[in-house]
């Protein structure tokens, strides 16, 4: 019974939509800063290794995006700190 | 009297250009507008076939820039609507037998005579673009919800934010959209491509197979009745020309009763 009220009530959470809005969005992102694929991750790492010279860091927590608006795109990153390392 | 010039316009081929242009001709000259269409695809001539008036093409657009005839003589007029006439591209030159300048002067001259200026541009960011961006003012971006398209469209939109000294404003017009397969999840929505592209919309066109049809026959479905595609463009020309028109729902166009109900309760369900 359970399965016949999920199936009716399925929702689509992988759906082609979904799928295509994400894949879109991240490509634009890289299109219109002429980012190649990988660069980002690298600043993020450059990022990490600077910032825990100086603090030791909540890894799980440290957040690292890309935010939209209209048609530029902001770097967010927030890093949980735990100490000061001197 | 100066006229507006509209550069329609999309980077990816395929999309609907030559058919918002002839669409959005028709309508807007249905208005009461003298309009002029202006077909900058050198070499791959396409709108008059879609106009229907193929048979009437003597000289092109290369031949009053070159100086082998009056604007006027190259200029066919559409015998239903004695407004609206064609400025046919030439079919065995190139996108290199035009530049800029000569497409401003063009445009110009144009803008003189007609309320509306309306140039179908071809494909692609090269040349035959940036020609026929070149006299505009406004532009008109085509896009269907396929993210090969969106992103070209993005990709247009870059260029004429770069030209924003000439081109005043652009419009996005998301062209063969599907509402069932919206609501199935299965394509992106008006919504989400408005939301990646950041951009303004001037309309929305469903997916019509009387738009094949009219194709064949000639006759754009902007001035037939009882089309949903032919309403669409109508409502287009009316926003171009400065009113206030909501979009059309585009689900009550779709199934029946029934399978909205089945729908309801199942929205991943294909009927």
């Amino acid at each position: 019974m359970q399965q016949v009220i999920n199936w009716f009530f399925r929702t689509n959470t992988d759906s082609a939509r979904d799928t295509a809005k994400d894949r879109m969005r991240n490509m634009l992102t890289h299109d219109r800063l002429e980012l190649p694929a990988g660069r980002l991750e690298s600043l993020e790492e450059e990022l990490i290794a600077v910032v825990s010279r100086y603090f030791e860091l909540d890894k799980d927590t440290t957040k690292f995006d890309l935010e939209h608006y209209e048609r530029r795109a902001s770097l967010v990153a927030n890093f949980r700190l735990l100490r000061s390392k001197c | 009297m100066s006229g507006r010039v509209i550069v329609i316009t999309s980077g990816k081929g395929g999309v609907g250009k030559t058919t918002a242009s002839a669409n959005l001709g028709v309508a807007l000259a249905n208005t009461g507008a003298s309009v002029c269409l202006v077909d900058m695809d050198i070499g791959l001539r396409n709108l008059d076939i879609l106009m229907g008036l193929e048979n009437r093409v003597v000289y092109n657009l290369v031949d009053v820039i070159e100086e082998r005839c009056k604007l006027r003589q190259a200029l066919v007029k559409d015998k239903r609507l004695p407004n609206l006439s064609l400025l046919p591209a030439a079919q065995t030159r190139d996108k290199t037998a035009v530049n800029s300048d000569q497409m401003k002067v063009l445009c110009t001259e144009l803008k003189s005579i007609f309320d509306f200026v309306l140039v179908d541009s071809p494909a692609g960011i090269e040349s035959g673009f940036q020609n026929a961006v070149a006299g505009a003012e406004e532009a008109i971006v085509i896009t269907t919800p396929e993210m090969s398209a969106v992103r070209d469209a993005d990709r247009i939109i870059g260029l004429l934010e770069a030209r924003k000294d000439e081109i005043t404003q652009y419009r996005l017009v998301i062209n063969r959209l599907r509402p069932n397969m919206v609501k199935n999840s299965d394509m992106m929505s008006v919504e989400d491509v408005l939301e990646i592209l950041s951009v303004k919309l001037l309309g929305v066109v469903p997916e019509d197979e009387e738009i094949i049809i009219s194709t064949n026959k000639g006759e754009p479905v902007s001035g037939t009745e009882n089309v949903r595609s032919g309403l669409a463009y109508r409502n287009i020309a009316r926003r171009i020309r400065g009113e206030d028109v909501p979009l059309m729902d585009l689900d009550a166009l779709n199934g029946t009763w029934m399978t909205r109900l089945v729908k309801f309760f199942n929205p991943s369900v294909r009927v």
